[in-house]
This record gives structure tokens, C-alpha cells and sequence, in this order.
């Protein structure tokens, strides 16, 4: 066995040649026999009019391959067996599909789409897309707790306590800076973004947070960084403007050639930003919660995913209540409480909810999305909502016309208070935030 | 009871004595044999009608519909043609006739001297029933039984012809698909006097047929191919356009004559369509149109099911062509390389269909096999699936590797979710199993290859186009979701009999498995047993009602019926005579299972019998070696124990009355159409439903009809369950009344009843019933504990001997003598599954039960339901332990990380069809699908669907339902 259980290992190959550009994850990579064969199989196919999209083995191990603009092909390779990461076939399969895209979005992001499509010096194109690793890895990693937008195509978003100042800082921040595109991010969430930034394709939207995040990582006050939009622009790149507010605070904007980035550092950012200093701490204050104090949760809820399906908008938690009593059996740590929440979503997004991605969905890719969701469609009747009893927890998820609710609570809670839980929670946060 | 066996075995036995005396007592003069079979009046019965059916390897499937579909048929045809082929040899395709004298041979193995009377006799009974066995049409001319109804087809009877003074001749074009192929395997074997024109085409031209019958002999002449008849079931007469009386000028534009006609046709190389151009009368007169309605009658309701003919090994070609832009094949490839091998193709053992859409899945072989061999060392686990994308079709691949040889089967996503394709792999592999011994030898072996052909066709067109099989008068609802799903469920479907019915019926088989024949014993003889029966399971109408075989065992036997469709078969058409014989492989025994230390398997070789008669099908496994006789060669069935089941199925049939007015009853627990929840139904319809749905109406209704039938009908699922909640029956039973009655006038009175405004008295039973302690059985395991005494005290339900119950304790029940699964006022169940693990059965709603809850929401809500089912059980599937999978030897598919799953349920809503009110939003229903499995007491699944006004607590259903089983 060449991966270790449950690692994901990553392959991207021209699609033409089948010259290796890069491979990430794992900690030891395939020999090249094997990532040759990989490609082969594909390459081989395609020549006989067989598109090979996914391979399932015994222990949850899983191969996705998937050709973008008949360039760049990339496979994913996940090891399963025991403890690993990898969950059912279907789930296991959508993820993996999810980071390929997600992968190739990047690849864009960064180096536009027409190097890639063309492809004309391999070697160059070898040395560029380094810059995308620390974005790739940050993708390939789970270990980033409370971030689903790459699972859910959904901005992870925070609600601020006062929503109507912060937004009316970010649009005035973004007017100045002669651009329709402005965000304010609190611990990697949006908290407040203008009209357009929510116009953005919601892959986009969510690229764009992982990279700020990794961007503000490196710790510096404010940067000026050069981004295609995978959807909007592929081809024209715009300028990131980041500028680091309060230690978990960034603002960005989007914008053309001006204002350059020294100018809006010294003269916008003060101007827009220093009043509202104290507003930003209670937008601190509300962490990882994402929810405003004022939103009471029941106590007996372990981790909750919010989504609004207009928007595209997604509010997730976890709580590991503290001063819960000696439960029989433990509760799951709060790691396994995220991880529990992600594959309760895969699970039922995969089998029952339909993800509504028609905006911005290449024929392509519609036909990708018709391979995961097959079994969504067989169904005669309109699922609405759906939950799971396990050892360990149990989980419930809703649909209505406006949002997706996922929750999971301790075996404790009885089954059939599931119901009223969710659907008094939901009816709590919508009216008291307007999510 | 045994008075009655030996009597009914005795009249039996004197018809056996003359076919099988010879062969048992093999010393036994034949005198007096002959000497019997001149006095009986059953010449027809000197020997089994399946004799001649036997293929050299033993094996035996012989189908034959009763009389009463037969004539069924003919009058649906106007009775105008023969459709009396009933008797189809089933030679699996295989190029083998069997000619008088390999038969010879074979009974002159078995029997030394075969008294000469008998084989006269069997000369004259195909004389007699030339109809069903035409050798070539050879009667057609002199014989007047079969000339009599072909006249009728003829659309211009002679007479006629002379009183029309003015014919007016034109030509038609009639396309015919014919098979060169099926030559080889017809029973029709090449007459000299027919030729292909007889045998491939279907048409009889008797060069002079106004000269009376010719000799074989006769000069031909070159003349013109004047129709003179038509075979039964052949292209000419199915395709409905070929008359009597035309003529034929030509084949796909080639002038035909009497001369060069058979050359014509010898060069259809293989399975195709061709255009014969007849000169035919044109219909004018009164009597012409009688002719062509009754033809165009013939035309739109075939004699048989294309499942029968299917069976009988007729029109896979044709079949297989309907699909053939699906791509769809099975293929066994080698994944060792033998370069010297100078054969085409040779890593592909075996491959089936050969059509254009598997040539593209043939041609990406190389991925399968390099799939399979590169990624088991990439991710540590043997290949499981592949998708693929072929044009717009996706494609799901099954792999399953057996030593250096792959199974690979290729299906089309929207009929396999790929949830599921483990399944259907694993159950086709273990159907082989049991049929083989092991893939190697049923693919390696040459001869087998027309056999899995047939195999596969049949495995393809279930699950492709299960609707071409059958006929949809009888099965409206056929759901791919529902035969995907209840079929690979390690489980048969079970039918509760009232316990009286249910003794009889186990008593019968346990005398039948005792194996004491009386006289037609071995030990009668003196010799030892040629087999041994090891149990035998009975089926009527596809339900199981009695299992005396160990679960392995039954489900080897069932995935063997559930193949070749035979379960279907009996439920929907009378099956006049079914023997199958056929050495198997049981998976339990063929693996040494069942590691009980100081008990070791017999290695016995197996043999699989079974016999429909009517609705009723027994299948019995045989051992031989071991305590009985060591089998030699292949030996084919053997009469006595055919005629012994026979005359057990026989001996039942007195009970069929019973068993039908079980399946007549009204379902038990009482079931709840989904349309009379949507408030479109009108008031009437739904006070109707509740007459029929409420157990007060149906008991009240019961009293009427007298307390005994009462009883057997609903008794079934006694109200044991009650006895958990013993409070609230006695309420429930006090107030239910009054309640139904008020819930279903104040819908009469307001239309607008809305699903989500919960009517009062449900919501107020629904508050008692969680204040009545179900908060513990959420599924914390805590329910376990509340259900533990009643469950003591009632055995197992599953357990088939603890069927002896005095009656007086049931007598004491009788006072609540409906079951409703549902809690609260109205009855809210839609449908349920209850699959028993530890026995390999499974209840569900009868398909009766079903058919009299019709609607238009309610068939798509089943289907809905089963589709749902998939989704949980896959779910369950991938959390359990791997040795709870049915294909045993197969490690666990997927790390399931969410952990191990009890439940699962999904909420669905639905809304009427082609709501046309635009002003008003159109009303909607929303209903619960829950999957609950069980590890404790004893291991079972149980899926459930019902209303959504009323929170249930599934697992207290389960309890509630296998409580009801006990009886």
C-alpha cells in the first residue's frame, strides 16, 4: 500500500503530454509508474470515447480524475482503511470532487486561465504554480476547523451583533477605494461585504476567503496581490487589496489599476476604520460562534450548520458544552464535532438536497454534478428533511425554500425532540439576524 | 393427516410404479409393468412429460403454463391460433436434439430393458399432441384437430373465395425479425418437408396442398410460396401481418420461388430483420374484417409473458436488441497474459451482450484490468467500482476479482445507484457460486457459454427493462428502486398464515422431508437413499410460507428463484408444471461454514428440485453422498422425488383456499392510502378509506362477517403488541370510535384541512402517547429494556417450529382483534419493511394489499419508498461489521466515519399532480421513511413510512410488528 490511511494525495498532470506539474498531500509521494498509470487509464479512455471519472476501492479508498479545459488534468487519490478520513463512497466521492474544483479554481486565481489553457512552456508554468501551493495545501488540509465553504460552496460567514455599521463601513470603504468589491473578515468569516462581493460566484467568494486567510497568516500589515476571478475574470486580473485591521480583522477590496496600495493604506483605512474600532471588537467578541450573543442556542447542540440558500451564505458552530455532567459515552471533541457536522452534510447533500449551483455551472460541469447526484434524482417526492441516529450522535438537517439547516446533538436528546430543535432554532437565528 | 398422505401417495405411486418401477427395482419383471400400463388410462402419464427435457449434465428446467392460462390465451386470441405451445423444450440454446436414441441410451442406463410397450406408447403420445411438439408441421396436412382452429385464421375461407367473384391482389411489406440461431436450440427439429421456410420464417407451404398430403419424396416444382399455414409462436404469426392464403414474392427484395426459398433464407447469417413482400387479397368484405380484427387481436396480446419465453429460451436475441443502446455487459476477464496463446482476445473469457454499446465497453477493457491490478497496491483494497461517462451515458462498473481472473459488469447509472451496485454484483456473483461451484468453472468452461448467455439476458433485462417481462396488466407498479431493493435484501419475502393453516403446511413438508415414501422408498428395496433431503421451503404465489432450510441455504435457493424470475412467475400466471433440477453449490457448505467444533459438513454433492404446481413452488435440497448414495456423473432428476413433491404440492392445494383468504383479508396491520391524505379527496372517498382503514370500521365489519373468519384473517398480527402499552389499548380501544369518526366528518366539512394543522384528537393522542415513556426508545438502546418481558414470554416469532399456541389464549386476544402500527386516532402507515435477519425473511405489504390502495400519489409514494430504502439500507450496509454483508467473503466497502447508524429517517413532502387551481397554492402531504435496524434481541431492519402527523417512534413499531408475527 503506497498512501497512508487516510491521506489524499494529489496529482495534477498536462493533460496532453501527461508531464507531471505537481503533486501535493501525503507525506510520501506515488512512484511515477503509478501516477503514469493513473493518467494513462484516463488518457486511454478519452481515446475511445470513455470518460472515467471516479474508481471506489475496498476501504473507502477513492481516484477522481477530472480534465479542465483539456489542459490540466488533475487526480485525486484518497486513501481509506481504518480511522481515515474517508467516509461512505458518495460522500467521500463529492468531496473529492469538490477539491478538484476547487483546485483548479486556485490554479486559476492565481496564474489566470489562459497560461493554463495553453499551456506553451511547461517548465514555467512548473515553477508558477508554486505560488498556488500554500493555497492548494490549505485546501487539501481538513485540519482547518470551522471552515466548510470548500465543502458547501458557501461564504463562511459570521453575523456581527451590529450588522448595519460594519456594513456601512465596508460600502464606504470600498466606494473610496473605487471599487464595488469590498469585504471585511473577522477570524476568516465574512462579517460585512458590499452587494457585489455576494454577486460574485460563490466558488469565487469562498476562494477568495482561504486566500485571505492564508494571506493574513503571514502576518503582514497589508498587501497588494494580483487575483483572476476563476468565474467573473479568468483571463483580466484584478487587484487584492488586504489590510490588516486588528489582530483577526482584515478588510479587502477588489479594484483596477488605482488607487495603488499605499495610498488607500495611509488615507482610507484610518479614515473608514478607526471610528469603528470598538464595533470591531464586538464583532471579535462574537468568535467562533459566528452568532450574536443575543441568539441563545439550546444547550444540547453540539455543532450546527446554517445555510441560506439565496445568498449563499453559510454560519456554522460547534459547542462543546463544559459544564455538561459525566455523559456515558463522551462526547466527541470538538475536532470530531466538525468533522462529525461535514460528513452529515456530505451525507445528506449527496443522497437527499439538491445543491442549486444552475448560476454558474458550465455545461461541463453540470454533467460532473449529474454523476454525484444521480441518486438525489431518482426520488419521486421532494425531500425536506432527514436524520441520522448514530453511536456516537445524532444529526438532523432541514431544507426549506430559503435555507439548509444541520445539526448535531448528543445521543442524549430524543428523537423525536430533533424536529422541534431544529426547526425552533432556525426560526430563532432567521428573525433575529435576518440570515 | 398421514391417513391422507399415504392415500393421496398410493393413487400416485400406481401411475409412478410404471415409470419408475423399472428403474428402482431394477430387478422388477417388467411384465407386470407393461401389464399396468395397458390397463391405465393415462397413457399420457407413462412418464413425466420432463423426461425428454433432461440435458446430458442432468440438469432440468421445464416449463410448462396450465391449462387454464393456455386457454385464457386462446381466448384472448379469438382462438384463432395455435397457441397451444405450451411445451417448449428449454434447451439453454444449446445445439444439443435429442434424438430417440441418445434418449434410448439414457433410460436404457437407468433401466435395463425398457418394456417395448412404453416406448410405443410415448411414440403415440407425440403423435397425439401434434400441436405442441409439431415435427414440422408433418400432422398439419391430415390432422384435423389442428387444422380446425388455424381455419379460422384465414381471412378468406375457400368457400368465401368462391363467392367473391372479384379479388383484387395487392402487395404488402411485412418486416420480420428472424434468428438463424434459434434453429440450433428449437425442439422443432429440420424437416425435410419444411425446411428453413418451417423452421425460421414460421410459414408452412405444402407444395400440394390441394393434391392431399405429400410424401416426402414428392417432386417439386418451381411454384409460387402460397401460405399455408403458420407455426405457432414463430416470426410469421407473431408479426400478425402474414395471412393464410398470401403469398410470398419476395425477401428483402429477392424473388422467391418454391425452388430457391431455402437457399434465400440459409443466408441469413445471423439474428435480423427482414422485408418479405406477400401478394395478399384486399380486405373488402364483411368476413375480411372479422379476419383482420381478430388477427390485429393476436397481434396486441401475445399467448404468453415475454418472461416465459424468456424462460424458455426463445427471443433473447430479440430482447437483447430492445437494449441494445444501453450499455450495459458482463465480462470475465483474465488478468494473466499467455503470450503464446495464439487465440483473438484471449484475456476475454467470457463476454455478454455483443452489441454496439458493450463494443465500447469491451474496447476500455484495458482500464479494468489495469484499474484493478495497479490500485489495490495504491490504496490497500481490492477495485470495487469505476464510473464512467460513455457519450451522455454514465455508466456504474462492478468488479470482482476471483483469483487471477476479473468479473466486470457494467450498468446504467439511472437504473443501478452506485449505493447499490455492491449489492447486485455481490448477489450475481453468489447466484453463480451456488450455480457453478466457483466463477472459474462457470466461465472457463466452454459449454456453459450458451447458459450464462441466457443467465445474463435474464439479469440484464430485469434490471434494464423489467416492464418487457412482464405482462402490466398483472403487475401495474413495478418500481426499479422496489426490485433493486427488496431483492437485495438478504431476505425472502414471508407471508403470516393463520397458525391452523400454518401447522397443516409445516406438517406436510415435515412428511415429505422425512423422506418416508412407503413403497417408492429405497428402503422399501433394500437400498440405500440416493438422496438425502436436507429441507425444503414452499412458495406461494412469491410469498414464502414455510422454510425448513437453514438461512444460507434458503437464500442460495431464492437468489437462484429470484433469478430466473420464478417467483413472479407463480404469483402472476398458473404455472402448469415447473421442474427444475440442477446440482448446486450452497455457499455455507461449499465454504465449510457453520465452524460448530467436532461437527464437520458432509462432503455430499447437492442437488436443487423444484417443482410449481399452480401457485405453489417447493424447492427442496438433496444431498447425495454423505448418508446417501455418492452421486455419479450427472444424474438427472429422478421421478420418485419429483412425484413426491408433486403430490405434496398437491396435498397443499387443499389448503390454497386458506391461504387465499389470508391474502384476501384486509391487510394486518392496516394500511393507509397516501391519496386520502391530501385533502383533493373528496369527503366520500375519505369516510370510505376510513371504513376500510380504521380498525374499529374493519372489526365491526369482521363481527358481521362471523367470528371464524375473523379470525383467520386478522388474527395474524395478534395484539400482543398491545400488551406493551396494555393502558392504552383499553383507551384507544374506548375512544377510537368516536374520534375516527369525528376526524373524518370534520374533513367532510372542511376541504380545506391543511396536514400541518394536525387534527385535534391525533395531536392529543400524540402528547398521551410520549407521555407514555417512548422518550426511552429513541434509539439510546435504552427501549431495549421496556420491550425485554413481553419479548421473553412470546418466543422469537421467526422461529417457525414455536408455532403451537393454545387457543384459548388467542380466544383471550380476540377482543382487540386489529392491528394498527400507527399510534394516535387515525391510522397514518403508509408501508412497511420488516426484514429478520437471523431466519432471511421479510414482511412487507402484500402486492394485493397494495393493488386495493390505489390512488394516483400512493404507487409513487411506494416507489419513493423504496428508492429511500436504497439510501438507508446502504447506510446501514456501510456501518455494520463486515460479516453481516451477504456476500460473505467480501471485506467491508468504506470506513464509514459517522460511525455506526441505528436509524435514519428522511421527510418527504408531495403534492398532487397537475394541480390546475392557479388562485390556490396546491396542497401538500408530507410523510416520514424511517430505517431502524436492530442488533437486540435479534438482529432486524425495519423500514417504515407514515403520515407525518403523528411522531412515531419506529422503534416501537418494529417491536409492534414482529409482535404481531408471533402467531
Amino acid at each position: 500500500m503506497m498512501l497512508q490511511d487516510g491521506s489524499t494525495q494529489l496529482l495534477c498532470l498536462t493533460a496532453s503530454s501527461g508531464v507531471p506539474l505537481f503533486t501535493r498531500g501525503a507525506s510520501r509521494q506515488l512512484p511515477f509508474s503509478v501516477i503514469g498509470s493513473l493518467n494513462g487509464v484516463h488518457m486511454f479512455g478519452g481515446g475511445q470515447g470513455v470518460v472515467l471519472s471516479c474508481c471506489e476501492t475496498e476501504g473507502g479508498g477513492k481516484v477522481v480524475w477530472r480534465v479542465f479545459q483539456e489542459s490540466v488534468m488533475l487526480i485525486a487519490v484518497s486513501a481509506g482503511g481504518p480511522g481515515g478520513a474517508g467516509s461512505s463512497s458518495k460522500e467521500e466521492e463529492a468531496r473529492l470532487q469538490r477539491l478538484l474544483e476547487n483546485v483548479w479554481n486556485c490554479m486559476v486565481l492565481v496564474l489566470g486561465q489562459d497560461e493554463l489553457a495553453n499551456m506553451r512552456n511547461v517548465e514555467r508554468i512548473k515553477r508558477d504554480l508554486r505560488s498556488c501551493f500554500s493555497l492548494i495545501d490549505q485546501l487539501l488540509e481538513e485540519r482547518h476547523e470551522g471552515f466548510l465553504g470548500n465543502l458547501t460552496h458557501c461564504a463562511d460567514s459570521l453575523l456581527p451583533p451590529n450588522p448595519t455599521l460594519v456594513q456601512e463601513a465596508v460600502d464606504g470603504f470600498a466606494q473610496a477605494a473605487d471599487s464595488d468589491f469590498g469585504c471585511l473578515l473577522v477570524h476568516g468569516r465574512i462579517a460585512a461585504a458590499t452587494e457585489k462581493w455576494w454577486r460574485l460566484a460563490p466558488q469565487e467568494v469562498v476562494l477568495l476567503s482561504v486566500l485571505m486567510r492564508s494571506l493574513s497568516a503571514s502576518g503582514s500589515a497589508s498587501c497588494d496581490y494580483p487575483v483572476f476571478l476563476p468565474h467573473g475574470s479568468p483571463t483580466v486580473a484584478h487587484r487584492l487589496l488586504r489590510f490588516h485591521l486588528l489582530p483577526g480583522a482584515d478588510v479587502c477590496v477588489l479594484c483596477g489599476p488605482t488607487p495603488s496600495l499605499h495610498r488607500a493604506e495611509s488615507g482610507l483605512v484610518g479614515r473608514f476604520w478607526s471610528p469603528l474600532v470598538e464595533t470591531l471588537r464586538d464583532c471579535l467578541a462574537v468568535g467562533e460562534r459566528c452568532l450574536p450573543a443575543s441568539i441563545s442556542l439550546r444547550p444540547d447542540m453540539l455543532a450546527l450548520l446554517l445555510i441560506n440558500r439565496e445568498t449563499r451564505r453559510s454560519v456554522s458552530c460547534v459547542r462543546i458544552p463544559t459544564n455538561h455532567p459525566l455523559s456515558d459515552p463522551p462526547l466527541p471533541s470538538k475536532a470530531r464535532c466538525w468533522e462529525l457536522l461535514k460528513l452529515f452534510y456530505s451525507f445528506s447533500m449527496t443522497r437527499y438536497f439538491s445543491q442549486e449551483e444552475t448560476l454558474c455551472v458550465s455545461p461541463e460541469e453540470r454533467t460532473q454534478k449529474g454523476n454525484t447526484e444521480d441518486f438525489v434524482l431518482g426520488f419521486t417526492h421532494q425531500p425536506l428533511q432527514c436524520y441520522l441516529v448514530t453511536e456516537e450522535c445524532k444529526s438532523f438537517g432541514l431544507q426549506t425554500a430559503q435555507h439548509q439547516l444541520f445539526l448535531v446533538t448528543p445521543p442524549s436528546v430524543p428523537t423525536f425532540a430533533l424536529r422541534t430543535a431544529a426547526t425552533q432554532t432556525l426560526s430563532d437565528i432567521v428573525t433575529a439576524t435576518g440570515f | 393427516m398421514a391417513n391422507v398422505n399415504v392415500g393421496q401417495c398410493s393413487t400416485l405411486c400406481d401411475r409412478q410404479t410404471e415409470v419408475c418401477g423399472a428403474e428402482h427395482a431394477s430387478g422388477s419383471d417388467s411384465e407386470s409393468t407393461s401389464s399396468t400400463c395397458s390397463s391405465s388410462d393415462y397413457s399420457d402419464d407413462l412418464e413425466p412429460e420432463w423426461l425428454d427435457d433432461i440435458q446430458k449434465n442432468g440438469e432440468l428446467f421445464y416449463l410448462e403454463l396450465s391449462e387454464g392460462e393456455e386457454e385464457a390465451a386462446l381466448a384472448q386470441a379469438n382462438a384463432s391460433q395455435g397457441v397451444s405451445t405450451n411445451h417448449v423444450r428449454f434447451s439453454e440454446k444449446e445445439a444439443e436434439i435429442i434424438t430417440e436414441q441418445n434418449k434410448k441410451q439414457r433410460c436404457g442406463s437407468r433401466a435395463k430393458g425398457e418394456p417395448a410397450l412404453k416406448r410405443l406408447a410415448r411414440i403415440l403420445r407425440r403423435k397425439r399432441r401434434p400441436s405442441q411438439r409439431r415435427g414440422g408441421g408433418k400432422d398439419a396436412g391430415k390432422d384435423d384437430s389442428t387444422l380446425t382452429p388455424l381455419a379460422s385464421i384465414l381471412k378468406n375461407q375457400p368457400s368465401q373465395r368462391l363467392g367473391v367473384s372479384v379479388q383484387q391482389q395487392q402487395l404488402k411489406e411485412v418486416c420480420v425479425y428472424l434468428n438463424p440461431k434459434r434453429l440450433g436450440g428449437s425442439s422443432t427439429p429440420l424437416s425435410d418437408s419444411g425446411g428453413l421456410l418451417e423452421a425460421l420464417l414460421g410459414v408452412i407451404h405444402r407444395p400440394s396442398w390441394t393434391r392431399g398430403h405429400g410424401d416426402s419424396t414428392f417432386v417439386r416444382q418451381e411454384e409460387r410460396l402460397t401460405v399455408h399455414g403458420l407455426i405457432p409462436n414463430s416470426p410469421a404469426i407473431k408479426c400478425g401481418q402474414i395471412l393464410i392464403g398470401d403469398v410470398l414474392l419476395a425477401v428483402d427484395d429477392v424473388d422467391v420461388t418454391s425452388e430457391n426459398i431455402e437457399r434465400v433464407l440459409s443466408c441469413i447469417p445471423g439474428p435480423t430483420q427482414v422485408r418479405l413482400t406477400l401478394e395478399t387479397e384486399a380486405p373488402g368484405d364483411g368476413s375480411n374484417a372479422g379476419g383482420a380484427s381478430s388477427t390485429r387481436k393476436t397481434k396486441s396480446s401475445p399467448p404468453v409473458s415475454q418472461l416465459v419465453r424468456l424462460l424458455w429460451g426463445e427471443d433473447t436475441a430479440e430482447l437483447q436488441m430492445s437494449i441494445g443502446h444501453i450499455p450495459h455487459i458482463a465480462m470475465y476477464l483474465s488478468l494473466q497474459l499467455d503470450s503464446a496463446s495464439l487465440q483473438e482476445e484471449e484475456e476475454i473469457l467470457y463476454q455478454y451482450p455483443v452489441s454496439e454499446a458493450s463494443t465500447q465497453l469491451k474496447g476500455v477493457r484495458g482500464i479494468f484490468l489495469t484499474l484493478c491490478d495497479m490500485l489495490e497496491n495504491v490504496t490497500g483494497g481490492r477495485i470495487i467500482s469505476s464510473s464512467l461517462l460513455l457519450g451522455k451515458h454514465l455508466v456504474h462498473v462492478g468488479y470482482w476479482k476471483e483469483s487471477n481472473n476479473l468479473l466486470v459488469i457494467g450498468l446504467p447509472a439511472d437504473r443501478v445507484p452506485l449505493l447499490y451496485l455492491q449489492t447486485v454484483v455481490g448477489d450475481v456473483v453468489r447466484t453463480l457460486k451456488v450455480m457453478y461451484g466457483s466463477l472459474d468453472r462457470a466461465f472457463c468452461k466452454a459449454d456453459h457459454t450458451p447458459r450464462l448467455d441466457h443467465f445474463f439476458c435474464l439479469f440484464f433485462q430485469q434490471l434494464i427493462q423489467p416492464s418487457h417481462l412482464r405482462d402490466t396488466a398483472l403487475a401495474p407498479t413495478l418500481d426499479v428502486s422496489g426490485t433493486l431493493f427488496l431483492d437485495g435484501l438478504p431476505a425472502v419475502r414471508w407471508l403470516t398464515l393463520p397458525p391452523e393453516i400454518k401447522m397443516e403446511v409445516d406438517t406436510v413438508l415435515s412428511d415429505f422431508e422425512s423422506s418416508d415414501f412407503g413403497e417408492m422408498s429405497e428402503d422399501f428395496f433394500g437400498l440405500r437413499r440416493l438422496y438425502v433431503i436436507l429441507g425444503s421451503c414452499l412458495f406461494y404465489k412469491s410469498y414464502l410460507i414455510a422454510n425448513h432450510l437453514p438461512k444460507e441455504d434458503l437464500l442460495d435457493v431464492c437468489l437462484y428463484c429470484q433469478h430466473y424470475c420464478l417467483l413472479p412467475l407463480a404469483s402472476e400466471q398458473r404455472v402448469g408444471q415447473l421442474v427444475i433440477w440442477r446440482e448446486v453449490f450452497p455457499q455455507q457448505r461449499a465454504n465449510g461454514g457453520g465452524a460448530v467444533p467436532g461437527f464437520s459438513q458432509s462432503q455430499g454433492r447437492h442437488f436443487l428440485l423444484i417443482v410449481g404446481l399452480r401457485h405453489f413452488m417447493q424447492c427442496v435440497l438433496l444431498e447425495a453422498g454423505g448418508c446417501a448414495s455418492p452421486a455419479v456423473g450427472s444424474p438427472g432428476p429422478d421421478c420418485v422425488y419429483v412425484d413426491q413433491v408433486k403430490a405434496t404440492l398437491l396435498q397443499l392445494e387443499a389448503l390454497e383456499a386458506g391461504i387465499e383468504e389470508r391474502l384476501n383479508a384486509p391487510p394486518a396491520p392496516c394500511l393507509s392510502c397516501a391519496d386520502w391524505f391530501l385533502p383533493a379527496a373528496t369527503a366520500r372517498d375519505r369516510l370510505d378509506s376510513l371504513a376500510s382503514s380504521s380498525p374499529v370500521f374493519s372489526k365491526l365489519a369482521g363481527a358481521v362477517k362471523g367470528p371464524t373468519l375473523g379470525t383467520r384473517g386478522r388474527s395474524l398480527f395478534g395484539e400482543k403488541s398491545r400488551r406493551s402499552s396494555p393502558q392504552r389499548s383499553l383507551s384507544d380501544s374506548g375512544s377510537e370510535g368516536p374520534m375516527d369518526a369525528g376526524s373524518g366528518s370534520s374533513s367532510s366539512m372542511a376541504p380545506g384541512f391543511s396536514p400541518h394543522s394536525t387534527p385535534d384528537s391525533a395531536r392529543k393522542l400524540g402528547g398521551r402517547r410520549d407521555s407514555l415513556g417512548s422518550g426511552g426508545s429513541d434509539g439510546s438502546g435504552g427501549s431495549g429494556g421496556l420491550f425485554k418481558i413481553p419479548r421473553m414470554k412470546h418466543p422469537n416469532p421467526f422461529y417457525l417450529g414455536t408455532l403451537k399456541k393454545t387457543l384459548t389464549e388467542r380466544e383471550t386476544e380476540e377482543m382487540y382483534n386489529t392491528m394498527k402500527l400507527s399510534s394516535g386516532a387515525e391510522n397514518t402507515l403508509f408501508h412497511y419493511v420488516l426484514m429478520e435477519s437471523v431466519q432471511g425473511i421479510f414482511i412487507a405489504p402484500t402486492h394485493r394489499e397494495v393493488a386495493q390502495l390505489s390512488g394516483s400519489i400512493h404507487p409513487q409514494l411506494i416507489r419513493n419508498f423504496h428508492h429511500c430504502c436504497l439510501s438507508i439500507r446502504a447506510a446501514f450496509q456501510q456501518s455494520l461489521p463486515p460479516r453481516g454483508r451477504r456476500a460473505a467473503d467480501r471485506p467491508q466497502g468504506g470506513g464509514w466515519s459517522l460511525g455506526p447508524v441505528k436509524e435514519h429517517g428522511v421527510l418527504f413532502q408531495c403534492k398532487p399532480e397537475n394541480w390546475t387551481d392557479q388562485r390556490k397554492p396546491a396542497p401538500t402531504m408530507t410523510y416520514w421513511v424511517i430505517g431502524r435496524m436492530l442488533l437486540e434481541p435479534v438482529p432486524q431492519e425495519f423500514y417504515v413510512c407514515f403520515h407525518d402527523s403523528v411522531a412515531e417512534v419506529p422503534v416501537e413499531m418494529a417491536f409492534r410488528l414482529s409482535f404481531g408475527l408471533a402467531l
